[in-house]
């Protein structure tokens, strides 16, 4: 388990945060959201109140652009692991947070945010040139009930001294009645904040964190809602004011895409944060959001343990839905076992989850961080006629997409962009990569040639090596 | 000033460092073709081989020279047209729209003022060997020469028609071209000459200055001259000189150009060969001849290739380069001019000849099908099989933005349109055809027919910006200080300046 101010420092350590000093006359969601449209650095925005806020630190770069980053080497590093790591194995990480077949062994320690009881506005959460209130982001619920504690993701505003009004999913609004009392914590080890993710996109934040593999690595603390991480850098406790208040907000995290959510008002009961709190914001809405980048691999780990557990055997390589496209396009990469097995494939994924109705199938041998690939083989390997398939226009729209807001029904497709296992060896064309085109010789001559420069072009790719 | 030859478009590169020679001695056999894959890949400088091992002539060869730099792939092609160094891709399109609106016609120069004649072999001096022809990728039919403008006779214009078809060189004075049904010289052969008997002249420039080699690739309409087109990129005339053996001009700054004709009823083998698609795709089929009467060069040609093959996904090459820089607005002139109120028409990157993103406004209920079935039937279909639509707001150079508006706006249901079931023509250089599908039609295109489909990514309704663009670039302007790259910041340039 890596704490919030560790992890911070991490990304720090590796050059891959930039800090600003305030004071910042430029709100500082839109700095946040330019270095996010910019695939920069996350940044720390140091403020003299002595409590930062940092951006970006749960984002990563446009994968459109060729990179050496990916987009999840920010959370791979949250989460413990190498920075470089293959996204199967976030996935796998991820998806070892959540639920899990025995109750782990929690550790308790005790609070870092012990500092003295403060007041909601002394924190400065950031407000948008077009927002009417500051906005609360990339926040943890816990609520405790005689199951346990359980966790979801929450967002909102504050809009009094001793007032938030946030948005939570409906399975947590359906565990509190008035009075009950809330902890919101904020600057949350990365593995407490993608399980609280990962619950609220499985539809599972009745579920107990005790039941939840995160129990086991993030060490707790108890509060006057339910548990948090000990490592949390500001833990706001409150009690549910009013369970159906006049609140709507425009912006919406990417959880609520995925799940269904309603508003809370909460009365602030007390704010207390470490000694000099560091506390994470999205700028929600603009593209590569933290919110979305963390809906997104929440999903794609769920789906990819789901289908790798359909057929007795683990077909399926990867599966993705990029920031890049909103989550509105779920791509995934697999071994196509049989004719119609690629119409198994986008059907099942249909099923477990709503976000999107268009589906697009790679052959299993494309690495998921040559996402240039995936976007060329797209419609490079697809037939225009045969390998668009749409279904009836029966289904209900996908909940990510703007279109079809009205609850008709409509269509669904899936882009075949994977050879077909009846197609004889011979009918497949080979790939140009340096790895084909050139016996070994030859590419000894070449690599040679530009390790003798001094102005090498950079470092070797995916598409230089077989998969 | 814009530069006039391959030779000033090199010293420019070498001036800004994107440019590396290599004095080592290097086979034409895969391995210059290899070191330019990786610098492809790699987006590394350009390379050029000054010493070829195995042939008699002191020729160079220069791997995809016109190859941009992955992040802003227009910038060297700006710099080689005169225009200022880091512009955005929209500011670059407005400026090169406005040259292409201003044809500038050629000037024709004597034999001793044209560099392309600084030898001149006719008879039994051709030797189509004695030059480096590269050996490109391990698998494919032969050696090519495949970055080079094929200029063709045209009766309604004086200086012929340019174009772009890869050759594969058989001996040491023929050599197949691809010609494919459906393009305007393939045409001319197919259902002019051929059929009356005779062989048609075409010479083949190699090493052209950089607009002529970008005009060869747009979709110039009959009737217009791309020498003209070439003028006004450079908003200079762009100087020609007569052939040796025939009637056509030839841009005077060439480095090599290949005089000859191509044969009626004769056929020799083409292919297969690793193409634009990324993928090597047969099969070999027979393709029309091309016999070469003179060859005229500069003093130690510099011989360009393009590594095919290596411009698909993040990779790029000439080929995608010259889509994106130029074949991009000169597409956004032609619909323009035909009428239609289009933002920008821009390949999409990463497979630049399959999938066309067009920014539009959408003034009037139909419109979208009128622009698709425009397109569909005008343009060089053989290989686009879909355009995307996107709101005239949506920069259709920002593949992010793309891969949005496709997410959240294209409707299954209602968005995704195709003309017709396999009732197209395509190329047989596709992927998702079998080799039964693709035939060997005669006259290049597969057998079987395609679809094609367009799709609208538009907006229905008004978007809304949580932040203005005087807020966005203020914050950019913040992040540049903080030591962020300001080359990552479109707003910061006198496109946004200007609408402020």
């Amino acid at each position: 388990m890596i704490p919030f101010t560790q992890y911070v420092r991490g990304l720090a350590g590796d050059d891959d945060l930039v800090r600003l000093d305030g004071p910042f006359e430029i709100p500082v969601d839109a700095l946040a959201a330019e270095a996010l449209r910019a695939s920069g650095p996350a940044l720390r925005f140091q403020r003299s109140t002595g409590t930062d806020l940092v951006s970006g630190v749960f984002s990563g770069p446009d994968q459109t652009q060729h990179r050496e980053a990916r987009p999840w080497s920010r959370l791979s590093l949250g989460l413990g692991l190498d920075p470089e790591a293959a996204l199967v194995d976030l996935l796998e990480t991820i998806g070892d947070l959540g639920p899990a077949g025995e109750n782990p062994e929690p550790t308790y320690t005790g609070q870092a945010a012990s500092g003295t009881d403060i007041e909601l506005q002394d924190l400065q959460f950031p407000q948008g040139e077009t927002e009417t209130w500051p906005a609360v982001t990339l926040g943890v619920a816990s609520v405790s009930t005689a199951d346990g504690t359980h966790w979801a993701p929450v967002h909102g505003s504050v809009v009094g001294g001793d007032t938030l009004r946030v948005r939570v999913p409906d399975a947590l609004s359906s565990l509190v009645a008035a009075g009950t009392t809330m902890a919101i914590a904020l600057g949350v080890p990365p593995a407490a904040i993608t399980t609280a993710y990962v619950l609220a996109v499985t539809g599972q934040t009745a579920t107990p964190i005790q039941s939840c593999g995160v129990t086991g690595t993030v060490p707790l603390v108890p509060t006057n809602g339910g548990l948090v991480p000990s490592a949390t850098e500001a833990v706001i406790e409150t009690t549910v004011a009013d369970r159906q208040p006049d609140f709507r907000s425009d912006r919406r995290e990417g959880w609520e895409h995925v799940v269904a959510s309603g508003p809370l008002s909460l009365s602030v009961e007390s704010v207390r944060t470490t000694e000099n709190p560091v506390i994470p914001i999205s700028p929600v809405g603009c593209p590569l959001a933290d919110d979305l980048q963390l809906t997104g691999l929440a999903t794609a780990a769920t789906l990819y343990d789901r289908l790798n557990n359909y057929w007795g055997i683990s077909p399926v390589e990867w599966v993705m839905l990029p920031a890049e496209a909103e989550l509105g396009i779920c791509f995934v990469a697999s071994d196509i076992l049989y004719g119609g097995f690629e119409w198994q494939l986008a059907n099942i994924l249909f099923s477990f989850s709503s976000l999107f109705d268009t589906v697009v199938i790679v052959d299993e041998d494309v690495p998921p961080q040559d996402f240039g690939r995936v976007l060329a083989d797209f419609w490079l390997k697809s037939h225009p006629a045969r390998d668009w398939m749409f279904s009836e226009p029966d289904a209900p729209a996908a909940t990510r997409p703007h279109y079809r807001r009205d609850n008709e029904t409509g269509s669904r497709l899936y882009v075949n962009a994977a050879w077909d296992p009846r197609w004889k060896e011979t009918y497949i064309a080979p790939r140009v990569t340096f790895e084909n085109s050139f016996p070994s010789s030859v590419r000894d001559v070449a690599r040679v040639l530009w390790n003798e420069s001094d102005i090498a072009p950079g470092v070797m790719t995916e598409n230089e090596s077989p998969h | 000033m814009p530069v006039n030859s391959l030779r000033e478009y090199l010293d420019l590169l070498d001036t800004t460092g994107w440019l590396r020679p290599f004095d080592q001695p290097v086979s034409w056999d895969l391995e210059a073709s290899a070191a330019t894959m990786l610098a492809n890949i790699r987006d590394g400088p350009i390379p050029v081989f000054e010493s070829i091992t195995g042939i008699e002539t002191e020729s160079k060869l220069v791997g995809d020279p016109y190859r941009g730099p992955q992040a802003r792939p227009w910038n060297h092609f700006a710099q080689a047209l005169d225009l200022p160094d880091g512009l955005s891709g929209r500011t670059y399109y407005d400026r090169v729209i406005d040259r292409l609106n201003a044809p500038t016609a050629p000037r024709t120069v004597a034999s001793h003022e044209a560099p392309c004649k600084e030898t001149v072999r006719t008879g039994n001096e051709v030797d189509l060997l004695s030059f480096p022809w590269p050996y490109i990728h391990e698998g494919d039919g032969g050696r090519y020469s495949n970055h080079h403008t094929i200029v063709a006779p045209d009766p309604d214009t004086e200086w012929g028609t340019w174009s772009s078809h890869r050759m594969m060189i058989h001996d040491s004075s023929r050599a197949s071209l691809l010609l494919l049904a459906g393009e305007q010289v393939p045409n001319r052969y197919y259902y002019d000459y051929e059929p009356r008997g005779e062989p048609m002249p075409v010479a083949v420039v190699i090493g052209s200055e950089p607009t002529v080699e970008s005009t060869a690739d747009m979709w110039i309409p009959t009737g217009r001259s791309e020498a003209a087109f070439a003028g006004g990129l450079k908003d200079a005339p762009v100087d020609l000189v007569q052939c040796e053996t025939n009637d056509l001009y030839v841009p005077a700054t060439a480095e090599l150009v290949l005089e000859g004709h191509v044969r009626p009823d004769d056929r020799l083998d083409e292919g297969p060969f690793g193409d634009y698609f990324g993928y090597m795709n047969g099969p070999r089929r027979s393709m029309p001849v091309f016999e070469v009467d003179a060859i005229t060069h500069r003093d130690e040609p510099r011989i360009p290739f393009c590594v095919e093959g290596s411009g698909v996904g993040y990779g790029q090459n000439s080929t995608s380069t010259l889509r994106l820089v130029a074949a991009g607005p000169d597409a956004t002139v032609g619909l323009r001019a035909a009428g239609f109120d289009v933002a920008m028409a821009v390949p999409w990157r990463f497979t630049s000849r399959t999938v066309w993103v067009i920014a539009t406004d959408r003034p009037y209920p139909g419109y979208l099908h009128e622009l698709a079935n425009f397109i569909f039937t005008t343009w060089g279909m053989l290989h686009i099989d879909f355009f995307v639509f996107v709101d005239a707001a949506v920069d259709p150079l920002d593949p992010r933005a793309v891969l949005t508006a496709i997410a959240l706006e294209a409707d299954p249901d209602a968005d995704f349109h195709q003309f017709g079931v396999e009732r197209m023509p395509k190329v047989p250089l596709n992927i998702y055809q079998t080799p039964d599908e693709k035939g060997s039609a005669d006259v290049g295109t597969s057998k079987a027919k395609t679809a094609k489909a367009y799709i609208d990514a538009t907006t229905d309704g008004e978007t809304t910006e949580t932040t203005t663009t005087e807020t966005r670039k203020r914050a950019q302007e913040r992040l540049v200080e903080a030591g962020l790259d300001a080359a990552r910041f479109d707003r910061l340039d006198e496109r946004e300046a200007k609408s402020q």
